[in-house]
Formats: C-alpha cells, structure tokens, sequence
C-alpha cells in the first residue's frame, strides 16, 4: 500500500519592502502601476489578506481610491478584479491599467490625495518556515487546523493559490486523501469574504463533518 | 525570558524567532543609539537584547558620548528631518562627524550585522569594519528640511539597508528600505496585567472616581496632541453623557513649549471637576498603566505623530481608541474594527458619544484592538523583523526558506 504523504504544516512571513515610489493623483496611480515591479503589484494585490480583516475592499488600489480618493465608484470597480483569475501579474497588471484608464475616461478627474494620505508602492519578502507540524490523517489535520497560528492558515490558504492555483489544503485532501468532496466544499469558500479566522473556522468544519461522516460509517 | 511571552505573542512569531535563532545562533549582533535611558528606543532595546542573547545571538548595546554641543546639534538634526526650520553650518556637520570618529575608536565595532538608530550615529558608517550595517530611523522624515536630509543621506545611502517605522516615511535612497513598525512589550510595567486593587489605589492618588465613564488621553502637553481639542470635544459630549475627562502627560525637558500649552490647557479646563490635568513624573509607567486600564475609551487625537504607540499600549488593554489620522495611527486604528479615526473635534465629540452610548460596540471593538496588537505591535514581531532583515541580507531572494 502506497504511504499518505503527510501535510506539513508552515508558515510565512513578510518583509515589507519601500520601493521608493508614491502616487498623490490617479494618474500618478495609472503612471506607477504601469511601471513598478511585479512583485509590488502581486503585493497590493494577493497579499491585502495578510491584514487579517475582512474589510470593504479587496486589494490596496480599491482601498486607496475609496479612502483616499474618496471615488466609490473606482474602488467598487477595482475591488471586482479578481487576482486569481489572471494567468499572471502582467495580465493583472494590464487589469489594473484598464480600470483606472475607463474611469479618467468616463467619470470627471479625482482630487489629490491628502498630503501623507499618497499611495505607497511596496513589496515584500517572504520567509516561510515549518512549524513542525505534519499530519497524516483527517483527524490529525482536523486538530493541527484549529490551532496553527493564523499564519500557517494565510501561507496555505492563500500564498498557495500563487504557487498552485488552488490553497494547499484542498489539495492535499484530494491528492493524498482522495477526498474529493470535502476538497471541492474548502475550494468553494470565497477567498476575499472573510478573515482568516472564519476561513480557519469553515474549514475546520468542512473537516469535521467528514469526519464524523467516517466515523459513523464504522459505526462509531 | 522568551517563555514569558508563551501564549501572550503570536505562536508563529514565537517559532520563526527560534527558527532564526537557530540560524544566527553565535553571530554578533550590535546596536547603537544615543541613549540609555529615557525615549522609546532605549526602552524597547532594554527589553530587546535580553531576548536576542537567550536566542543564541550576541548582542550588544552600545550608546555614543558626546559633548554638549554635539547633542545641541543633533537636537537640530533631529527637528530639521521632522521638517522644522533649522540651520546646520558646516562646522557643525564636521563636529558631528569628529564625535562620531572618536566614538568608532571607544565602541569596538566588530559585529556581524550592526544596527544604528536614528542620525545620531549614522557617520559610524564611515568606520565599518565588517558584517552588515543596517540604518533604523525612528522618526518621520516624509518632510524634512531638503538640505539636511540630503546631508545625512551620504551617510545613510551607504548602509546595506535602511529600516522606517511607516511607509511614508520611506524615501527613495537607493538601498534596500524595510518597513518596521515599532512595539509594545506586553510583559513591560506599563502594559503587564494589573489587579483591580491596583488600579484603584492608582485612581484613589489622582482623586478620580470612579463613578463614571473615564475618557483619556496619554501624552505630551504638546498643540500637535491637541489638548485644547480634547476638552472642547468633552464639553460637547457633556450636554448628552456623563463622563469624565482625564488628560495624562509628562513634562518633556527637550520640549521649551511643554510648559506654556499646560498652562493654557489649565487655563481652558478652568475650573471644571470633571476634567483631571495630571503632569506624572518621568517613568510613570504603572500609573499609565493603571489609568488606561482604567478607562473607558482611550483617546490620542494627533495632529501631527511619530507613531503614537500609545494607541498600541490603550488597545492592549481592551480599549477603543478614538485617534487623529496622524503618523502611525491609521496603521493601529482600523477604521470601525478596533476604533475610529477622526479629522476635527466634532468628529471626535460624536464617536465618543457613539461609544458611550454602545457597550457592546466599545467591548467589541477593544477586543478587536487587543488582537490587532497582538498580531502586529508586540516586541516579538519586532524582533522577528529585524532578525529576518540581517537573515535576508545574508540570502537575499524574495522568497527565503528558513
């Protein structure tokens, strides 16, 4: 019998970068966007979930346009564009540029940004490291997901999206486990409607419904 | 040491500390700043290096002398990177720069990686040796005076990387630049967890009751902490609640205004009873402690800030804060999850009575402040940082395995 691979547990953190570039106007906005590095688009973009909160928008340029431009409009058409969805950050990039350039073209100009209030273009990097936790079976993992630190949830749930496609965790449940239910249930939790900690708590349920599913199929 | 802060600071943090120990495990870490007591550097570098020593690393702390004259200079520098008028002759640069020589020849600067803070010491750069010099600047430069900024960048752009507390502060140097923001030590006297008794020994000192809702404000009698504003906004709340003020600061020696905005923050307090002005001594920690325990909901209406830590510290401890859209503060205050900010005293005037008259939203929303440090603001997110910048320095890549 072929052996499970276990899951590992890890975890991620992330050096946040200056790139030196700052934006007061949307078409300085448009101007940067265009030009700044792909891993200060990718950090604006993905990784607006590390703040930990569901908040009204869903990446830094939406929240900025909303805040500190004040252009609900804008952020309601920027917090649309889904990252995921784009093949890589060129296209997300080219996205982004189409956005902002159907706006100026549609709508009257937006005022400045009040002074200190400028968008600010920064990267990370990033440093994972596992935590020594690995977990072979439904049950183990149903234990180890209900008390990593939010960390862990964030690097496989949404960092892996970037590396995979899909959050490791459905992954691993269909590779490894061939359970192919619970996998579709985790990959149907909509990655930009809640904090990591309801991603933690649907998850944990997802698992443990399929657990007691199991255990009532042995008759336990 | 480290065990304190089990099951206090976050459980990854207190793992990738380990993990990073273990790689610089024996390495020499220093760090140097102007000095050993008094100011928030000094206090978070007391706490620091114990942890970083217990972590395996060699740390050391180091503080420049100098005369006089040189701290008179420096004092200048120090305004002018905040953006106050200030003149620096080229003598003066060239005494900064003698004192700075002859400490190179005290302080024995042979480390592996070497942090300096602030412009005090940043010609100490002039003098590596080896391992990697890492500029950390506590203060906001986002609008400095052009020359003297300029001046200290022929320092600063030859470090390895630079170190800002926000984003904003961050200009453009041509080297590695990280964003770090600064902490709170939950074990600290100013933010352990005190009994009742002791917070109402605190409250009985300072003869205020406890009978009422208590709003505060932790700070320097300084008009960009906006005192003034302060009383006006609870003189509007008092028409609809009850509740009292109370206005806690130290007397800051490097500040010649302190004195003349406390007089005129008495002067329009009047003779009101509900409004309690307390100058505490330097080191008041257990006082401050108390009192924002004490609290109902913690006010830090800025105008102008550095980082404002203070929100940090009144979070901690459960509390809403209610803050000025200032510096830091919009990094600690997630508008309508852990508090509000606000842009005038009206503004602050209807939160404060939104507050009082929600229970359960001030309840929420400090429980939300408490996790939001939690997860940002404690020492060991700080130290993890700067452990990852000199590892990152060592293999540098935008994704690192540990």
């Amino acid at each position: 019998m072929e052996e499970i691979r276990p899951f590992e547990f890890k975890q991620c953190v992330n050096l946040i970068k200056s790139t030196g570039m700052r934006a007061r106007t949307l078409r300085e906005l448009r101007e940067r966007t265009a030009v700044v590095s792909s891993e200060s688009i990718f950090h604006h973009t993905y990784q607006y979930f590390l703040k930990g909160h569901a908040l009204e928008y869903t990446n830094d340029f939406a929240h900025w346009a909303g805040e500190s431009l004040e252009e609900r409009a804008l952020s309601e058409h920027l917090s649309n564009v889904d990252p995921y969805a784009f093949k890589n950050i060129e296209d997300l990039r080219m996205e982004l540029l189409n956005v902002i350039d159907g706006y100026l073209k549609n709508f009257p100009e937006p005022r400045e940004a009040m002074p200190g209030d400028e968008f600010y273009f920064n990267e990370t990097v990033t440093l994972t490291s596992p935590l020594g936790i690995k977990a072979k079976n439904l049950a183990e993992f149903l234990i180890a997901i209900k008390y990593v630190d939010a960390a862990a949830i964030y690097y496989h749930f949404y960092e892996a999206r970037v590396r995979l496609g899909v959050d490791d965790f459905s992954k691993w449940l269909e590779d490894s486990l061939d359970k192919k239910e619970v996998a579709e249930r985790i990959r149907g939790i909509d990655p930009f409607m809640h904090s990591i900690e309801e991603i933690r708590k649907h998850i944990y349920e997802s698992i443990e419904e399929e657990v007691r599913t199991e255990m009532e199929a042995v008759g336990l | 040491m480290i065990s304190q802060y089990s099951g206090i600071s976050p459980k990854g943090d207190l793992i990738l500390l380990e993990r990073l120990g273990e790689k610089l495990k024996g390495k020499s870490f220093l760090h140097i700043n102007s000095t050993r007591a008094g100011g928030g550097v000094a206090e978070i570098l007391q706490r620091m290096i114990p942890i970083l020593v217990e972590l395996g690393i060699d740390a050391r702390w180091e503080v420049i002398e100098g005369d006089e004259r040189f701290f008179d200079l420096t004092k200048k520098i120090h305004n002018a990177v905040q953006g106050n008028s200030e003149k620096i002759t080229e003598d003066m640069w060239r005494h900064h720069y003698e004192i700075n020589k002859k400490n190179a020849e005290r302080i024995n600067l042979d480390a592996d990686a070497v942090l300096i803070h602030d412009p005090q010491p940043s010609p100490l750069i002039e003098f590596r040796k080896t391992g990697r010099w890492i500029w950390r600047c506590h203060i906001d430069v986002s609008h400095p005076v052009k020359e003297v900024c300029d001046y200290l960048l022929r320092y600063c752009q030859r470090y390895e990387a630079a170190v800002f507390s926000v984003a904003k502060f961050a200009r453009a140097m041509g080297v590695d630049e990280f964003i770090i923001p600064p902490s709170i030590d939950p074990v600290s006297e100013k933010n352990r967890a005190m009994s009742p008794d002791e917070i109402n020994k605190t409250l009985d000192r300072f003869q205020i009751p406890a009978d009422r809702p208590m709003l505060l404000q932790v700070s320097r009698f300084d008009r960009f902490k906006d005192p003034i504003g302060v009383i006006k906004a609870h003189r509007m709340v008092k028409k609809y609640n009850d509740c009292i003020l109370v206005l806690a600061g130290s007397p800051a020696t490097d500040d010649p205004e302190g004195e003349a905005v406390l007089k005129e923050v008495r002067e329009f307090a009047a003779d009101d009873p509900d409004i309690h002005i307390l100058l505490l001594p330097p080191f008041s920690d257990r006082d401050i402690n108390a009192l924002q325990r004490a609290a109902t909901i913690v006010i830090q209406k800025s105008l102008k800030e550095g980082f404002g830590l203070t929100v940090s510290e009144a979070m901690w401890k459960g509390k809403p804060v209610i803050g000025g859209a200032a510096g830091g503060i919009p990094l600690q205050i997630i508008h309508g999850v852990t508090g509000f900010l606000v842009h005038s005293v009206e503004g602050l005037a209807f939160r404060i009575r939104q507050f009082l008259n929600n229970p359960e939203m001030v309840q929420r929303m400090g429980e939300n402040g408490r996790e939001h440090v939690r997860n940002n603001f404690l020492i060991t997110r700080q130290i993890r940082d700067y452990l990852s910048v000199w590892y990152y320095l060592e293999n540098k890549g935008a994704l690192i395995e540990l």
